[in-house]
């Protein structure tokens, strides 16, 4: 059961979440501690053309320049981050798809009264099923499957297994 | 000062000057001027007064935009009421697509149930709402209603990467006069309507998706804040009525021992 069950229950999974998994981008739990460094200010660089003032010119020129170069990689930087969360967000949103499509075939098969691999999740029990209790547990059955309602995230599925 | 010295200083000086209107543009950039201060400051206000609540109920409503299998946009809805209790204590009651179904934590474990399918599931959680929280979105999958604002000290993590803070305006929003602010951060746009008056309670909170090809919101609005709910802490554990059957969670990943 292991493998079929694990990619099918994650694919369907990752559509369930798909909500959960970018609310906490939207309010960056997952970014937990890591503060956003925001560029340096600007200094005021207000110098006068005399020359006593060359020195501290000169001073606050190295620190202008120094300055440009952390805010330019701040920018990369920044950059770098959306197009990373871009990429990241855009595959979620290809695998809760994928989920959406895994789900609706395990529900066709379901209602087609095809023998599943046991840990197929489906939203709906196929129609004609019937409960049977087996070793004091409410089971439906039908279609050669036996379901069991479980809950996946707040939703109330049904999985298929094999009673003990 | 030699000939060479000064020299050195005037062309020190010129390279300064010539840098100015770099380091200020790029400076601009980064430090990002559109952050409005009294937006921030509105929102602060809002967390600090939620922070102080040592009790609260409130009504909600989601609407959670999502992609349909044929790529079209779709809503789905959700309502409910949600009872806190600082710091362990937190009850959803809730209606809408799931049908009724209720919520329960009560500082060991959550619980969920539906009544007209008589049956629940149980699962034991971190010892405080906000690792609760986090522990039923990503251990157990289930999403509880706005939870960005019904953490305490939630405003850092608000503002964390923000690059656009604006003031939209004011609306009305079930009655209640609402300061409009918006805030940008890379992947997600948020807008938060914070009440107007003595009570800064959040009116409605949407959160949208930027990084993606459709641009998905999550919207709540909330109403009927309650600052002195009657609780007692018998309503926030579930006991199963007769003939009300226990099923399980399927995990989305395996509970860590110290729960996060």
């Amino acid at each position: 059961m292991r493998a079929n069950t694990r990619i099918a229950a994650t694919l369907v999974l990752v559509g369930a979440v798909s909500a959960a998994a970018w609310l906490p981008e939207a309010h960056a739990l997952r970014g937990r501690g890591a503060a956003f460094a925001v560029g340096a200010a600007a200094g005021s660089a207000s110098s006068s053309a005399a020359e006593q003032q060359a020195a501290a010119a000169q001073q606050q020129a190295a620190t202008a320049q120094q300055q440009a170069a952390a805010a330019q990689q701040q920018a990369a930087i920044e950059k770098e981050k959306a197009v990373a969360a871009q990429q990241q967000a855009a595959v979620e949103r290809e695998k809760a798809i994928a989920a959406q499509q895994q789900a609706a075939q395990a529900q066709q098969a379901a209602a087609a009264g095809k023998p599943l691999p046991a840990g197929t999740v489906v939203a709906q029990l196929p129609p004609g099923c019937v409960p049977t209790p087996v070793g004091g547990k409410n089971y439906q059955y039908c279609g050669g499957n036996f379901y069991e309602p479980v809950y996946e995230g707040s939703a109330l599925k049904y999985v298929t297994t094999t009673p003990k | 000062m030699s000939t060479w010295n000064r020299w050195i200083a005037t062309t020190w000086f010129t390279a300064a000057v010539l840098a100015l209107p770099v380091v200020v543009c790029t400076d601009a950039r980064a430090q990002s001027p559109a952050v409005d201060p009294a937006a921030v400051q509105r929102l602060k206000q809002m967390f600090e007064f939620m922070d102080g609540l040592q009790q609260f109920s409130v009504q909600t409503r989601n609407v959670v935009e999502d992609l349909h299998v044929s790529g079209h946009r779709i809503d789905r809805d959700m309502s409910a009421t949600v009872t806190v209790k600082r710091p362990n204590k937190l009850r959803a009651v809730r209606g809408g697509g799931l049908g009724e179904q209720q919520f329960f934590y009560d500082g060991k474990t959550l619980m969920l149930y539906n009544p007209r399918e008589k049956v629940y599931a149980t699962e034991a959680a971190p010892p405080t709402v906000e690792k609760m929280i986090d522990f039923a979105r990503e251990t157990v999958g289930v999403v509880l209603p706005a939870a960005d604002l019904l953490y305490r000290n939630a405003f850092p993590l608000m503002m964390q990467d923000v690059k656009l803070a604006a003031v939209v305006g004011r609306s009305m929003i079930g009655g209640v006069k609402c300061d409009h602010l918006l805030f940008s951060r890379p992947g997600a746009d948020f807008q938060v309507w914070v009440a107007e008056g003595k009570q800064p309670f959040p009116c409605k909170y949407v959160v949208t998706e930027t990084g993606t090809p459709a641009p998905l919101s999550i919207a709540t609005v909330f109403s009927d804040w309650n600052t002195r709910p009657a609780v007692n802490d018998a309503q926030f554990t579930f006991v199963p009525p007769k003939g009300t059957e226990k099923i399980r969670f399927l995990l989305v990943e395996p509970p860590r021992p110290t729960g996060r």
